[in-house]
């Protein structure tokens, strides 16, 4: 029984890693608590719902889904971030958390506001491992997270952009001094993102076959739980934190019952943030402005 | 001695900023603080005012040893800085910012409950326009404070000190970014408020604004005290000669 | 008055008191995530002590406003110990925490929602708004405006200057809360049923939204946001999704055009 919770809460866990990552990264380079992710990961399962739904083949399906992350993700960087770095420090926040409520409502007006069922059209093998069962889908949504992050991880090690990147993420104001081409580089923090949240919404969509457009708020926002657990700006520390929060979830789910989610997962953030506020794996505490 | 500083030190992990530091300002004098940079000059401003609290010795006031003392409470005892870089608060109008200070001499909530926006004649509020009036800067009260020129604003912070009635004003580069003219208005103003009783403390690079204000002058140097003599003494020092290596400011 | 008109002016009113509870900590410095925890255990605590004890729903109120008064007070200790995004992420966190809670207990009906009888009519709910308005606007006369913003802007310099930064923060913390729970205790007796899952943090996002959008420059910049809030969607006939859209655009608009809000001001005091 308990194996069983682990891996399930594993599974779930590899949804909350790559949204955490999406935000992660915003925050690490940018300092930037991107409130849009959420938006972009309900909209990524709501299309699938829609495109599966519309006889679209499922892998298409998935790309474009996956796709709209990268494009809105672009979008909100156009009105936030490009817009307003020079203003107050909150001014983007705040104008993320407006996207969020723009796109839950817009979703609210084209398709009402119901729980989707998702029609997957594969079969859904599963593995058994003793009295453990593993949903293979499910399995692969883990792996394609893990491999995701590894692909980011040399790419901001490895590449001119990941260089360029990092060189923001150590003083925003000298990397253009130092030759990063700023206004080129900081949209990939947000396409990177948009399409990590949407492979996200892709992949929950797809596993437990069910949508709807408060998903970003009741799923994707324990995303930020994920990445502050891990530690802020540390990608693989969202890993380490999504994998958590899932567990916990879980866990709460099982011995407390199906209402609890929120003040395990919550209360464990809020713990951290008293008690190590830069997470596993962070390092020391920056003075983080909003 | 209205100030006394005795054997003061303090570390930043593991490295001795300032190392057994002693030394008293008489009421009424006008004392300077140089050093080269990095000598501690600022973080012995920390010490006295409470930003930082020392790993050994103490700090004395009018007598009584505050070196306990909450930082907040230190400006309610007389105790009044300027700041290196400028720490007005942006977002309020000059004239608040001035009244700002004026809590330190009636604190607590009944204070914070006055009405000091409504009706034309406030104390207070007076008050703090004829601070201003008087160094000149009237014309700037309703601006905020975040937007005007540089001199213009260590002017203004010179009054926010002044608005608590100190008996004793730290004064951090006061000449700092200053051009003659202004650097000659700023010694005016400190003299006119030397003349009124208050002790000053003053951390300068600029040695001929402090051979012209200062009376006595305290030499530090990696978190020591190296010299204390008379200000027309200190050409004659050669540690404080050494200390400078030979720098053009003191042969001036 | 018609029944469709009082419900939008006692919306009105309700929205004005939260803009209120939002913009005193947002003056201060805080991002508070976490106003509609408090207009949830103000609702929940009022509407609990009404039905089950009898108390007059105007006490009950009041009951509110100290409950929550005292438990912000509490919770401002370990929360006004993180600054800047990690005090809104603790607010953020804090606020799931209450309405997970909420939701669990049952003798206020946990998932179910709550049913709350007595009543309280549209005269007094628009009093205690008034009574709110006033306060504030006198408030921000005394020097507790400035010191507020003094405390923003620079804690340090602040310290230095005399002012008790933790106590100011402490207070606006506070009574952000108790003004939140007033607001919540009203909603629930007015409209006499409230639901746990209405006060997540998208709740807390909407406020804080439109306080910004009305400015947190000059102290009517809350009347003028809930204002927009409330009577928009009415000019506009239209679904409430709508309502939501137009005003997520007119944010986007506002913090591109002019982040500072609507209101501007030159001076806490006219002189």
């Amino acid at each position: 029984m308990l194996e069983q919770q682990l891996v399930n809460g594993l599974m779930l866990g590899s949804v909350y890693a790559l949204i955490a990552v999406a935000f992660t990264l915003a925050i690490g380079v940018l300092n930037f608590l991107n409130f849009s992710i959420p938006g972009l990961f309900m909209v990524a399962g709501m299309l699938t719902w829609y495109l599966l739904r519309a006889h679209i083949a499922w892998p298409i399906a998935a790309l474009l889904a996956i796709g709209s992350g990268g494009l809105l993700g672009l979008l909100v960087e156009r009105f936030t971030y490009r817009l307003m770095a020079r203003s107050a420090h909150f001014v983007p926040l705040v104008t993320s958390m407006a996207f969020l409520i723009l796109l839950e409502n817009l979703v609210l007006i084209a398709w009402g506001s119901d729980l989707q069922r998702v029609q997957v059209p594969f079969e859904t093998v599963s593995w058994r491992v003793g009295p453990t069962v593993i949903a293979v889908p499910q399995l692969i949504g883990l792996a394609c997270a893990v491999l995701a992050v590894a692909c980011l991880d040399i790419l901001l090690k490895k590449t001119r952009v990941g260089r360029g990147l990092r060189t923001i993420a150590e003083d925003a104001e000298t990397a253009a001094l130092l030759g990063v081409p700023v206004a080129r580089v900081v949209p990939v923090v947000f396409v990177v993102g948009g399409l990590f949240t949407a492979l996200g919404g892709v992949l929950f969509a797809l596993n437990y076959q069910q949508a709807s457009p408060f998903m970003g708020e009741e799923i994707a926002l324990k995303g930020i739980a994920a990445m502050v657990v891990g530690g802020m700006g540390n990608i693989w520390g969202a890993i380490l934190g999504g994998l958590l929060i899932g567990i916990v979830e879980t866990f709460s789910i099982t011995w407390f019952g199906a209402r609890t989610v929120d003040i395990g997962v919550y209360g464990l953030l809020l713990a951290i943030l008293f008690v190590r506020p830069t997470g596993i794996l962070g390092g020391a505490l920056r003075e983080q402005r909003m | 001695m209205v100030l006394e500083l005795r054997n003061l030190s303090k570390s930043f992990g593991g490295l001795k900023v300032v190392d057994q530091l002693s030394f008293s300002v008489a009421r009424g004098e006008r004392l300077a603080l140089i050093g080269p940079n990095g000598a501690g000059k600022t973080t012995v401003f920390n010490l006295i005012t409470g930003v930082y609290a020392p790993d050994a010795g103490s700090v004395l006031l009018e007598g009584s040893d505050i070196t306990a003392l909450p930082s907040r409470l230190r400006i309610r005892r007389g105790l009044a800085r300027t700041f290196q870089n400028i720490r007005l608060m942006p977002h309020l109008t000059v004239l608040e910012n001035v009244m700002i200070a004026q809590y330190a001499r009636s604190p607590g909530v009944a204070a914070l409950l006055q009405p000091v926006g409504f009706g034309r004649a406030n104390r207070w509020r007076e008050e703090a326009q004829a601070a201003l009036g008087e160094a000149g800067l009237q014309s700037h009260a309703n601006q905020m404070a975040g937007g005007l020129p540089y001199g213009i604003q260590k002017r203004i912070e010179l009054v926010r000190a002044l608005a608590a009635a100190p008996r004793v004003l730290l004064l951090d580069e006061p000449a700092a970014g200053l051009n003659p003219a202004e650097t000659e208005a700023l010694h005016l103003a400190l003299q006119a408020i030397a003349a009124r009783g208050i002790t000053l403390v003053v951390v300068e690079h600029d040695m001929q604004f402090v051979g012209r204000l200062c009376q006595r002058v305290v030499v530090l140097n990696f978190g020591v005290k190296i010299a204390e003599c008379a200000v027309a003494e200190i050409h004659a020092n050669r540690q404080v000669r050494e200390a400078y290596l030979g720098t053009d400011e003191l042969a001036a | 008055m018609s029944g469709y008109l009082e419900s939008v002016l006692v919306l009105l009113a309700i929205n004005t008191i939260l803009a209120y509870a939002a913009f005193l900590p947002m003056v201060a410095g805080q991002l508070n995530l976490g106003v509609a925890a408090f207009v949830a255990i103000g609702a929940y605590s009022a509407g609990y002590l009404s039905q089950t004890y009898g108390l007059h729903p105007v006490l009950a109120a009041l009951a509110a406003i100290f409950i929550c008064a005292f438990l912000g007070w509490l919770v401002a200790f370990p929360i006004l110990r993180t600054r800047g995004i990690y005090l809104a992420l603790a607010t953020f966190a804090l606020n799931q925490v209450v309405q997970g809670t909420i939701l669990n207990l049952n003798v206020v009906g946990g998932a179910s929602g709550y049913p709350v009888p007595a009543h309280i009519g549209f005269p007094v709910v628009a009093t205690f708004a008034v009574l709110v308005v006033v306060a504030m606007v006198a408030l921000f006369h005394t020097r507790f405006g400035i010191s507020f913003i003094a405390v923003s802007d620079d804690e340090r310099a602040a310290d230095l200057m005399g002012l008790s930064v933790r106590g100011l923060q402490s207070a606006a913390f506070t009574a952000g809360a108790a003004l939140a729970g007033l607001g919540g205790a009203l909603y629930a007796h007015h409209f006499n049923y409230i639901e746990a899952q209405n006060y997540g943090v998208l709740f807390s996002i909407y406020v804080v939204l439109y306080v910004l959008l009305g400015g947190t420059q000059t102290v009517y910049g809350p009347l003028l946001g809930a204002a927009v809030f409330t009577l928009l969607p009415e000019l506009l006939r239209g679904s409430a999704a709508w309502r939501y859209v137009i005003f997520a655009c007119l944010i986007i608009a506002i913090m591109s055009l002019r982040p500072q809000g609507v209101l501007l001001r030159k001076s806490w005091f006219s002189s």
